[in-house]
């Protein structure tokens, strides 16, 4: 090219919008120093890229962009609506079907593949998390293939990379509160996969690395846990997101906590429930009060967890969770007994652990078995520990306990026999419980 | 941030948008994003918005961040389209086969002295690919690179050399040893 190129050429060329054999012309006009021409290109590269000598952003109009983009987001809220009112009804539907049937209607049906219902089904999983994990799996799984086949012409692939990276961490979510510990793996790494593929949203990202935290934190893979919580904590404070900052904090007392630094997890509870809307999510807030004067009162600042504990009550009753119910009347046992007020917690105790002997928690009996042998030992009553430990065996070799469990019990049994309990042991005893049950996932008190 | 009826989406989404649109359009100028463009980017992050609503609990500065982001990333892509297209061109240039050889002299000696104004290790690599059509995986082993690198490294030296290519319009001279790459 002896002639220089006409100046759109130049543009088109910097906009990379030409054709191979025009692109070569004119880098070979370039190549030969072309000063002009080089001119002309820069002005369309900004400043800071290297491009023209002034700013030119001062003298662009964007009156027409702003208004074009306007108009084609209050078109799609027309049909987001339409989806959101018809979301609840074909979840309805969906759901009074077998479970068969609900895949293959997931997958076959368009009527199901959209934003919305894939959302509700994910709440849906969510829900379910805390009561019934394996439905929970279920509902993720179809959240799963309903995200699999959004159609990205109308929703952006970029967008339903997002939600597809949403739908595989609630599995994974899932996966952990049932043990399936390498599931949870697998889908978190797809969910991380797909995030890469997608708007990279902040929140989106953080919303996982939370989940994923959940996950290491129950593998007792402690300090990978707190890297993924740091890297949320820092998402959720660019962003200005107080709520996801109080969960990250929650968090990361719960597992403080369970590491056994109590000061450390009392100080990052009250961080984090200072920042939870308890409108927004009352079980978080629930279950975030819940450890904060669990570990206040394993700390020895009884007084304070009983104050919190009177305070928070009104917050149990209002989330109406009956094993959210049970647990407070538990923690009030355990308080009354480090308080020296031996009847009403042995009688609360008792109470409680009937209850849990009837729905069929095995870790929770043993812990509170355990907790119920502590306020024998400290009234020295022998007699009354020996059958307490005698009953706790048959209960549990027919439960959810592992095996290395039951040999802990089995060890505190014959402690017990011989009358050679201490509080040492049994804080022992209890201790390896909780780890064994963190281990497992099984910790059902913990913010989800 | 709740779930959201329909109407009252649309008005918090209105206001939001009116709200923030002065600060949008400071981050647009700032990053000189060509109107034509702003609208896909504009576009793109209200409609994110719009499906990710009841996840956000700051709209505003959500809404920022995603232009400002995307802003970015504008550029970043403009200028590896760039960058590539001059790459492909130069590759080309010199694949063609038996051009008249003043015309072959002249194009190695021109591009011998863009290359000559980039640092020593962005012209030795340079060379090594246009001079001897090498590979970027035995570019690697002739520099010393590990394989999972020389991508990024190259990049860096193609983005040197584009930016040497136009630089001429500033009659930009090198101050000593050119640290590009």
């Amino acid at each position: 090219m002896d002639k220089h190129p006409d100046p759109n050429l130049l543009s088109s060329f910097v906009r990379s919008e030409l054709p191979r054999r025009r692109n070569r012309e004119i880098v070979r006009h370039l190549l030969a120093r072309c000063g002009d021409c080089c001119r002309v290109a820069l002005r369309h590269l900004p400043l800071a890229y290297g491009g023209g000598a002034e700013p030119r952003g001062t003298w662009f109009d964007y009156g027409k962009s702003f208004a074009r983009a306007w108009r084609e987001t209050e078109r799609r809220q027309d049909s987001l609506a339409a989806e959101r009112s018809a979301a609840p009804e074909l979840l309805r539907e969906l759901l009074a079907q077998p479970l068969d049937r609900q895949r293959v209607l997931v997958i076959t049906s368009t009527r199901h593949r959209s934003w919305s219902f894939c959302e509700l089904l994910l709440e849906a999983a969510r829900e379910w998390g805390y009561r019934e994990p394996g439905r929970a799996i279920e509902m993720a799984q179809l959240g799963v293939e309903v995200a699999a086949r959004l159609d990205p012409a109308v929703y952006g692939q970029e967008r339903v990379n997002d939600l597809a990276a949403r739908a595989w961490g609630v599995l994974g979510n899932a996966q952990r509160i049932r043990s399936d510990f390498l599931d949870a793996d697998e889908s978190f790494l797809k969910a991380e996969r797909l995030l890469k593929q997608g708007t990279r949203d902040p929140i989106e990202k953080a919303q996982v690395l939370l989940l994923k935290s959940s996950l290491r934190g129950n593998q007792q893979r402690f300090a990978e846990a707190f890297r993924l919580l740091d890297r949320t904590v820092a998402i959720a404070r660019n962003c200005d997101d107080a709520q996801l900052l109080g969960r990250a904090l929650v968090m990361r007392g719960f597992l403080l906590g369970t590491a056994n630094d109590l000061a450390a997890a009392i100080e990052s509870l009250r961080a984090g429930i200072e920042g939870l809307d308890p409108v927004a999510d009352p079980r978080l807030h629930v279950a975030a009060q819940h450890n904060l004067i669990l570990f206040l009162s394993d700390s020895g600042q009884n007084d304070e967890a009983m104050r919190l504990l009177e305070s928070s009550r009104p917050l149990y009753h209002e989330v109406g969770d009956q094993m959210g119910l049970l647990r407070l009347r538990w923690l009030e046992g355990r308080i009354a007994s480090s308080l020296g007020r031996f009847a009403e917690a042995e009688q609360i105790l008792r109470d409680v652990r009937q209850e849990l002997i009837e729905r069929d928690l095995g870790f929770d009996t043993a812990l509170l078995s355990l907790d119920l042998a502590g306020l024998y030992a400290r009234q020295g009553r022998s007699a009354e520990m020996r059958r307490l430990a005698a009953e706790m065996l048959p209960i549990f070799r027919s439960r959810d306990i592992h095996r290395e469990a039951i040999a802990a019990l089995f060890l505190f049994q014959k402690a017990a026999e011989m009358e050679r309990v201490t509080l040492g042991l049994i804080r022992e005893v209890s201790s390896y419980l909780q780890e064994s049950r963190s281990a497992a996932g099984l910790r059902s008190h913990e913010p989800r | 941030m709740a779930t959201l009826d329909h109407p009252e989406l649309r008005e918090s989404l209105n206001l939001l948008l009116k709200s923030s649109r002065p600060r949008l359009e400071r981050v647009l100028r700032n990053f000189e994003i060509p109107p034509e463009d702003a609208e896909d980017i504009l576009q793109d992050a209200q409609l994110t918005l719009l499906y990710k609503w009841d996840k956000i609990r700051s709209p505003e500065s959500w809404l920022i961040g995603t232009v400002k982001k995307k802003c970015i990333m504008y550029w970043r892509k403009r200028r590896g389209s760039l960058c590539e297209a001059v790459d492909t061109a130069i590759l080309d240039l010199l694949a063609i086969p038996q051009p008249p050889d003043q015309e072959k002299t002249e194009l190695t000696c021109d591009l011998n002295r863009v290359l000559a104004r980039l640092s020593t290790r962005c012209r030795s690599l340079l060379k090594l690919r246009y001079g001897l059509g090498y590979g970027p995986t035995e570019v690697a082993e002739q520099m010393g690179y590990r394989t999972s690198s020389i991508r990024k490294v190259t990049n860096r030296c193609l983005a040197a050399l584009t930016r040497q290519l136009l630089a001429v319009g500033f009659d930009r001279e090198p101050e000593g040893e050119p640290q590009d790459g």
